[in-house]
């Protein structure tokens, strides 16, 4: 059920999906070229104030692991985890953004996306491709930024001059402008990636991690002693915006020839593109810190992280990396577990963690939809009652009595009628009720003095301050002889059940719904029974034909919302 | 064909249990490193992996989860990979980190043979939901899976000094350390024939978190299949 955006199309991040712990792929290619996928972390200005926010692949967490940078999977050229209840108030914008590395242009690119993924769920898609980019070098695929409450925006906006006129938007310096001299950028990575003290609480001896070489890896990047960083301690965090900081980002593009290998083991899998598309540290989904070095650490880059149990028989697959695609080690499938990595999930261990996304979300207003199947009310704002389906309370919290409600003289019609009991309990006190019933996707429809038609069984719930009649539309050919549906009129809120996700649908001179699937219209908009039920009977003799069909009238702006699921 | 269909395959391997896709699990299996499953939610597996069911492990921890029956999970060993599923229910996968947790038996997937483990009748709630109300309780590091039909809500318990009331048709899992009691929420009107239609609920105290799903459908489809 992805959101299809387009380059301009903005929306809040509520309305995609309650979550805000996001799942952000982005998949970008163009023929031989390989790209750098980075997020900035910008302040109010739009400034790189902080470059502990500069996500990329050399520095794949910011300090409080608000984002991180997962690497290459499902499909996705690279991936971010977005936690936006974490992420520190001065951050105000994370930019995502794309530039190729080494010579080639936006123009090239073949079909991609920045697509948002919540709750297992895709929930927004933006679809690009080399189309609408020139001369490009560097591209801003999408932001997420904060007015009031945090927003997507599709992008798509290009930078002639690459990464570096990118940074410089951006607010940060361009250190060198010429191709530097390796060592220089590569002494001075040191400092500035090295974790800032608080980002690594738990790691043993963090400071103290680049020790002797460790065996190298299966992908053979250089896992350089690197003598140079391992002596410095974890300083304090890099002052904003000091020149060197943003050297290594810089230097790379700039010099394209491969720094000697002697020199920074930070920057060399940079700087060998072509052997080494994707940078070879795939920082899996959320390690925490104490189970592996931290990865700010320049010195480990690249060296496997310490096998947690369950490991010993594949040392030479540590399960931080993914085997490089396209061999398999040892002709296993690709997908076959190297040993069973313990890994953390993403959010970290714990009970709380796991269960983080599914948290209770408060939003001070009377009717909350907490997923699309469940909807909290809280009786005591507003102050009145609530009508629901019986059956339908799932939890409640605080002092709430739940009472029978007679539907009256026309509601016991509806039961007798159908065959089905449509029975309704009154829910007053104080307190929040959780209202869901077997999984049916739920709207609320905030009715402001406009009337609408719900089919009785769509029905779950609605405030006792509106005013609603039954009525019956009959026909022959509907089951049990008649529809029956609630006019709700008034000011309040009624939710609705669906199975499945509804399609709804503006009223024209030759609108026609199905009448077991449809589920509500505007009061305003008449009914009127088709006559197709007939010619289907004609077409198909012994047969009772399909359903009846219900067509619907109206002026311009009413509507009608029909289900997917003929019950 | 199959560059529609390359979507779907599986991403690599970086965690023992993960999701794929909201309603199956895929769980890394490696020699010594068991897993409990239950019967008849495999729906495909890579490798090399031996079922048991009904192992003697088990039957003597969960010798009173359903009388008279074998007990519903079976041991699973072995290198591979393999896939879970219910019905298309959705699969929450929790990492416990030295944690307890107390999970409603129909909801339990799967979970780490290493983990302490035990089932037990929830006090006083046996009458209440038609076969009785099974949990069992887990406790120590590892992993497990649960099943919730449609999205699961977490909710924090320890707010004020009211209770929170669940329909046990709907509750999925709560935090060992709550107070669990029945209750019937009738009043004299509801006695003479015209109940609310929420005549139980559990009543939850304490600090902790029960996890509830948006359905009332608390039926064992593993079990009705066999």
């Amino acid at each position: 059920m992805a959101r299809e955006f387009q380059r301009g199309h903005k929306a809040k991040i509520s309305d995609l999906t309650p979550g805000t712990d996001l799942y952000v792929g982005v998949q970008i290619g163009a023929p031989g070229l390989t790209f750098d996928i980075s997020c900035f972390g910008l302040d109010a200005n739009e400034q790189l104030s902080d470059d502990r926010y500069f996500i990329f692949f050399n520095q794949p967490k910011s300090p409080e692991e608000s984002v991180q940078l997962l690497g290459a999977q499902a499909g996705d050229t690279e991936s971010f985890r977005v936690t936006l209840d974490r992420v520190p108030p001065h951050i105000h914008k994370l930019s995502f953004t794309a530039t190729i590395d080494g010579a080639g242009q936006m123009s090239q690119v073949g079909p991609g996306y920045l697509r948002i993924v919540a709750g297992g769920e895709e929930v927004a898609r933006y679809a690009f491709d080399g189309s609408e980019f020139s001369t490009e070098r560097a591209v801003m695929l999408g932001d997420f930024y904060l007015k009031d409450v945090w927003r997507f925006a599709a992008v798509g906006q290009g930078f002639d001059g690459g990464l570096e006129a990118l940074l410089k938007n951006f607010g940060g310096e361009v250190a060198e402008e010429e191709p530097a001299a390796p060592q220089q950028p590569a002494q001075a990575a040191a400092p500035s990636f090295a974790p800032p003290p608080f980002a690594a609480p738990a790691a043993p001896g963090a400071p103290a991690a680049p020790q002797a070489p460790q065996p190298a890896p299966s992908f053979g990047a250089p896992a350089a002693p690197a003598p140079a960083p391992a002596p410095v301690p974890a300083p304090a965090p890099p002052a904003p915006a000091q020149p060197v900081h943003t050297a290594p980002t810089l230097a790379a593009p700039i010099a394209p020839a491969a720094p000697t290998p002697p020199h920074g083991a930070p920057a060399a899998p940079y700087g060998q593109p072509p052997q080494q598309p994707v940078p070879p540290q795939q920082p899996q989904y959320g390690q925490v810190p104490g189970q592996t070095p931290p990865h700010g650490a320049p010195a480990p880059y690249g060296q496997p992280a310490p096998a947690p149990y369950g490991q010993q028989q594949y040392p030479q697959q540590p399960y931080g990396q993914q085997p490089p695609m396209g061999m398999p080690p040892g002709g296993m499938p690709p997908g076959m577990p190297q040993g069973v990595p313990q890994g953390v999930p993403q959010g970290g261990a714990g009970l709380e963690a796991a269960l983080q996304k599914y948290r209770e979300t408060a939003t001070g207003q009377r009717w909350t939809p907490q997923n699309q199947q469940l909807m909290r009310v809280d009786l005591a704002m507003g102050g009145t009652p609530v009508l629901a389906r019986q059956g339908s309370m799932v939890m409640y919290q605080g002092k709430v009595d739940f009472g029978y409600k007679g539907a009256g003289f026309s509601g016991r019609m509806v039961g007798n009628a159908t065959g089905q009991e449509m029975q309704l309990m009154r829910c007053t006190g104080r307190g929040q009720v959780f209202l869901a019933e077997n999984g049916a996707h739920l709207h609320p429809i905030e009715l402001q003095g406009d009337g609408i038609c719900v089919s009785a069984e769509n029905v779950l719930a609605f405030d006792e301050s509106l005013q609603y009649e039954v009525r019956r539309i009959e026909g022959h050919g509907i089951p049990g002889g008649a529809l029956f549906t609630m006019q709700f009129q008034g000011t309040g809120t009624v939710v609705v059940k669906t199975h499945g996700v509804p399609v709804v649908l503006p009223v024209t001179p030759t609108t026609f719904a199905d009448c077991n699937a449809v589920v509500a219209w505007s009061a305003a908009s008449q009914v009127i029974l088709s006559s197709q039920v007939r010619l289907r009977r004609n077409a198909y003799p012994g047969h009772s034909g399909e359903t009846v069909n219900l067509q619907f009238r109206g002026a311009p702006g009413n509507f009608i919302v029909v289900q997917p699921y003929e019950v | 064909m199959n560059q529609q269909l390359a979507g779907y395959a599986p991403t690599p391997v970086a965690a023992r249990m993960e999701n794929h896709g909201r309603h199956m699990l895929k769980v890394a299996m490696a020699s010594g490193q068991d897993l409990f499953a239950r019967t008849g939610s495999v729906v495909a597996y890579e490798g090399f992996v031996q079922y048991e069911p009904n192992p003697p492990a088990v039957r003597q921890i969960a010798s009173q989860w359903v009388t008279g029956e074998g007990a519903p999970v079976m041991k699973c060993s072995g290198d591979g990979l393999l896939y879970l599923a219910d019905y298309g229910a959705d699969v929450v996968v929790i990492n416990l980190d030295n944690d307890a947790l107390s999970v409603n038996g129909t909801n339990v997937l799967a979970f780490d043979a290493h983990l302490q483990w035990g089932a037990e009748r929830v006090k006083g709630m046996a009458k209440f939901a038609g076969q009785g109300l099974w949990n069992v309780q887990f406790a120590g590091t590892g992993w497990v899976a649960l099943t919730s039909r449609g999205t699961p809500i977490v909710v924090d318990c320890g707010r004020g000094e009211d209770e929170t009331y669940v329909d046990p048709d709907a509750l999925v899992a709560w935090s060992p350390t709550l107070k669990v009691k029945g209750k019937r929420s009738f009043k004299a009107s509801s006695l003479i024939g015209r109940g609310s239609g929420e005549a139980y609920q559990m009543a939850f105290s304490g600090q902790g978190i029960v996890v509830v799903q948006p359905s009332e459908d608390s039926t064992d489809r593993l079990r009705i299949r066999g």
